[in-house]
Parts: C-alpha cells; sequence; structure tokens
C-alpha cells in the first residue's frame, strides 16, 4: 500500500513540484497518471521510488517510510520496486538479455529463474529475436520495451513506469499496457503515468489521478 | 562485507562470471590508466622483492656467522704437549663451547695466505713465520659471555680472541637493512593503496550512470562495489605477479654472478628463497589491494 498525507514536494531551486498531495493506493490497484508535461508526474513517482524525499508531510510505500535517514529501508524497498524509467537507464555495451538479468542479479532468485525470467519477458515484450542485441543498437522503443522486460523479470511488489508508451507505436503501446494492466491478477501494484490517455482502458476500480501544476485530485473509475 | 549470509555467498559465487566481465569492463574504459597503474605496481612490486631478497639473504648471513661462531685462544707458548692436550680437555668441557681445534703456526701461515691471495707475498718479507698457533674455538653464540669468562680463568691461556666485533657490525648492517626495508614497504604501501584507489575512483566516475541505475534498482552496495574490488585486487596481483618473475631472474643472474667471485659467501639455496619471495609478494600485494580498493571505495562512498 502507498500512503501520501499531505505531501509537498520543493527542489533546491525553490520550484514546488507537489502541493499537498494526499492519496491511498491499495495493492493490486491499476493507477493511471495523467496531466501535461511538467505537471510533476515524475516527481510523484520519484518520491514513491525514494530517489527525492516529501520537503513535508509524510509518505509511506509498501510499509516503508520515504524520507532522510532512511537509506537502507528505501534500497531494500526498491528491490521490490519494477521501475521502468522515462530515459530507460538501459547499460550500455550490454546486450538485452544482459540488461535485464542485471536487474535480477542480487535479488532472490536462482540462476535459472533469472536466466527463464528474463528471456520470458523479453518475450512477452514481443522481443525475442533481440535477446543478444546490445542495446545501443536498438530502436527507442526497442530500448523502452527491454526497460519494461526488465522490470517485470524482476516480480515485483509494484511497478512505477514512467511513460512506459511514449516511444512505441500505436499497437506496441497497447500491447504494453495491456501486459501491465494484467497484472493486477498477480496482486501488484501498477502505476503508469502517460500522455497517451487515449490509450488508457481503464477497468472498475483502477485509479486514475490527474496531476497540473502539482496538485492532484483522483477517482476511481466506476 | 557487512551483514553477509549464506544466500549473498551463493548469488557471489553464481554472479562472478558476471563481476569478472564487469571489471573487464572498467579496466578497458581506462585501459591507459590501468595500464600505466599495472606498470607502477611492476615497479614498486620489483624493488620490494630486491629489498626483501637482499634482507633475507642478510638474516641467512647472520645466522650462519652465528651457527660457526668461533674465537681463537692464545696460549703459553712454554707449555708442554701434554699440558695443551689437558687445556683443550679442559675447554671442552666448558658449557656451550662445540669443538676445539689446534692451529699450528704453519696452518695459521698457510691460512694467512689463502686470505691474502694475491697479496700474500708481503709475508715473504718476515724471515721466520710470524703467526702463533692457537685453538680455534667453536661456541654456541649465545654463551660466549660466560664460555670467555672461563676461558680466562683458565691456566695456560694468555689471551682470546673473538668475533664480537664483526658480528655486531654485520647485525648493525642486517638492522639497517631491516629498517629500509620497513621504511620501504611503508611507503610502497601507502604508494599502492594511493594508485588503487585513484584508480578505482576514476572507474566509478567512469561508469557513473551504470553505478547509478544499480541503485535505482536497489543493488546492495557490495554488489556494485565487487567489480571495482575486483579491478583493485587484479592490479596489484598481476603486478605482485608479474615482479616476482622479474624479481626471480634479477636474482639467479646475481647469484650466478657472485658464485664466481666470492665463493666462500653463503647463500641460501635460491629455490627456497624465490619460493619465499613469490609468496610473499602475491600476499602484500593482495592484502594492498584489498586496502586500496576498500580505500577507493570508501572515498567514493557517495557515489556507490
Amino acid at each position: 500500500m502507498i500512503e501520501a498525507r499531505e505531501v509537498c514536494l520543493k527542489y533546491a531551486d525553490g520550484t514546488e513540484a507537489l502541493k499537498n498531495v494526499n492519496v491511498k493506493i491499495e495493492n493490486g490497484d491499476i493507477v493511471y497518471v495523467t496531466g501535461p508535461s511538467g505537471s510533476g508526474k515524475t516527481s510523484l513517482l520519484k518520491l514513491f521510488m525514494g530517489i527525492e524525499y516529501p520537503t513535508s508531510g509524510s509518505l509511506t510505500v509498501l510499509g516503508q517510510p520515504i524520507s532522510k535517514g532512511q537509506t537502507s529501508g528505501i534500497n531494500k524497498l526498491r528491490r521490490t520496486i519494477g521501475p521502468v524509467f522515462q530515459q530507460f537507464r538501459l547499460i550500455k555495451g550490454r546486450t538485452a538479455l544482459e540488461n535485464v538479468m542485471l536487474g535480477m542479479r542480487f535479488l532472490d532468485f536462482n540462476k535459472d529463474e533469472i536466466m527463464e525470467n528474463s528471456k520470458a519477458s523479453l518475450k512477452n515484450v514481443g522481443l525475442e529475436d533481440k535477446i543478444s542485441s546490445l542495446v545501443e543498437n536498438l530502436s527507442w522503443g526497442e530500448c523502452q520495451r527491454v526497460a519494461i522486460a526488465r522490470a517485470l523479470a524482476r516480480k515485483p511488489a509494484l511497478i512505477l513506469a514512467d511513460e512506459p508508451t511514449g516511444n512505441l507505436d500505436r499497437d506496441n503501446a497497447v500491447r504494453i499496457l495491456h501486459l501491465l494492466t494484467g497484472l493486477k491478477d498477480k496482486k501488484t501494484t501498477v502505476i503508469i503515468t502517460t500522455h497517451a490517455t487515449h490509450l488508457i482502458d481503464g477497468k472498475k476500480g483502477d485509479m486514475l489521478i490527474h496531476i497540473d501544476k502539482g496538485s492532484i485530485c483522483y477517482e476511481r473509475l466506476e | 562485507m557487512k551483514g553477509w549470509n549464506k544466500s549473498d555467498m551463493k548469488k557471489t559465487i553464481y554472479n562472478m562470471g558476471y563481476f569478472l566481465n564487469e571489471t573487464k569492463t572498467i579496466i578497458k574504459t581506462d585501459l591507459l590508466s590501468n595500464i600505466f597503474s599495472l606498470l607502477c605496481m611492476v615497479l614498486i612490486f620489483f624493488i620490494l622483492s630486491l629489498i626483501i631478497a637482499v634482507w633475507r639473504i642478510s638474516m641467512y648471513e647472520v645466522k650462519v656467522i652465528e651457527k660457526d661462531a668461533q674465537i681463537s685462544v692464545y696460549y703459553d707458548l712454554n707449555l708442554d704437549n701434554n699440558s695443551q692436550a689437558q687445556l683443550v680437555e679442559n675447554i671442552k668441557s666448558i658449557s656451550g663451547v662445540n669443538e676445539v681445534y689446534m692451529v699450528g703456526k704453519d696452518e695459521a701461515y698457510k691460512r694467512m695466505q689463502e686470505i691474502l691471495g694475491d697479496d700474500a707475498q708481503v709475508l715473504e718479507f718476515f724471515d721466520n713465520n710470524p703467526f702463533s698457533p692457537f685453538l680455534e674455538v667453536t661456541i654456541k653464540l649465545d654463551n660466549m659471555n660466560p664460555i670467555l669468562e672461563s676461558l680466562n680463568k683458565l691456566e695456560g691461556v694468555d689471551f682470546v680472541r673473538d668475533n664480537r666485533q664483526v658480528l655486531s657490525h654485520i647485525k648493525s648492517i642486517v638492522n639497517m637493512i631491516s629498517l629500509l626495508g620497513f621504511l620501504f614497504i611503508t611507503a610502497a604501501g601507502i604508494s599502492t593503496v594511493v594508485i588503487i584507489s585513484h584508480i578505482i575512483g576514476m572507474g566509478i566516475q567512469s561508469n557513473i550512470e551504470q553505478v547509478n541505475t544499480l541503485k535505482l534498482l536497489g543493488a546492495p552496495k557490495n554488489f556494485i562495489a565487487f567489480p571495482f574490488l575486483l579491478e583493485g585486487l587484479l592490479l596489484t596481483i598481476s603486478g605482485g605477479l608479474i615482479s616476482s618473475a622479474f624479481g626471480s631472474l634479477t636474482l639467479s643472474y646475481i647469484y650466478s654472478k657472485m658464485s664466481g667471485p666470492i665463493p666462500f659467501l653463503p647463500l641460501p639455496p635460491i629455490g627456497k628463497l624465490i619460493s619465499n619471495l613469490i609468496i610473499l609478494l602475491i600476499c602484500i600485494s593482495a592484502v594492498l589491494g584489498t586496502a586500496g580498493s576498500i580505500f577507493g571505495l570508501s572515498s567514493s562512498r557517495e557515489k556507490v
């Protein structure tokens, strides 16, 4: 569960990224975060990952308080998260498979599970024929799918996907969103930020968070 | 490696291939710096190997000299044969005396001729043999003082010449070599730690994106740091191995050169000397590599 109470985030340069955020996300929820560019979507995910700390208010992610002095706990929390970064953060000079495996090497998987999960995840995102390709030789869309495969292979309790369909064509975008929202059955919480509101195929109970200039409003789909 | 358990160990073992690959990539990223660091390591460990070798040889010399410590006992020349034999028996009965050998006038003359070598012709200026007969007494060095006391009390003994001065000279030389060796080992240790920590700092800087990504994925510090630790170890152990090869060749050469002109100088067996030196250098390089890597990692702890 993620619970934010009166959370504010102000960057060192004075930019107020988030204002008085109050939200409660249950385990297994599918959450779409929408809003214009620069509205604070990525900042919200950064808070959930413990990359930024709330300037005021309290935030708990999967039972872990997000605040300064919680480095060790936050590091452990990150092992239960499957992050999809806007800039992918893939390791150059390594193949797609190596990148996916790298995200699992320090988790509680054995050698065979690492290999099987990684290959299965790459297959799920439609990259089974690119497993041996170096990531610098892949297109942006393919890199994005490798990043998604890396997040999925970790079998995380929480997926934080920042614009996961931003570089994909419509068919692949639909496929990826379907793949991510399908994790609801496995009680995985999925939080997706997106511009592409037209692609959202929300189901009953899914949460829709809209951010504008750091303020949020949310609703549960009926 | 705080808080390591069996599972972490297992993960490290099956990730060893990955760690080695990462280390290779880190080295390739800063290849030139790594090559120069390796050359520095080789040079430092080579000089260290020579100093250690000289120190071990000196220690061996002292041991050999101490083992065969001899003193010369000059006796009253008016003693008859029976009294001389009695004196020998009396000396043999002193605790700590291993052997007593009677050196006659002629043998003393011959020995001096051998010592002087080409300059022995100086002895021809004497009309008569100028040397006196004496008793050569081999003793345990630790008992030198009580033996000298007992000898001086014996009837018929004129005076005793010991080699204490020579021994103390050699001992002070060895002490100086040990001190120099210690100072050099300290200097080599500090230089190695600084070089390795610097190269690791550079490696982390060059791979900062990867380090940050791993941190965001929740990788433990040990997992992120291990390839850098391996880099430090690889550099120092390679340096240790290469320098021990050079050191062995140099020692073999020195031994071959020394056996001709100074054959009487007792030298330790070269095989044992070299094998001990290689083991010692590898151990020192591994310890310094680990220390340098840990120092480098802790200097960059905010990045890792």
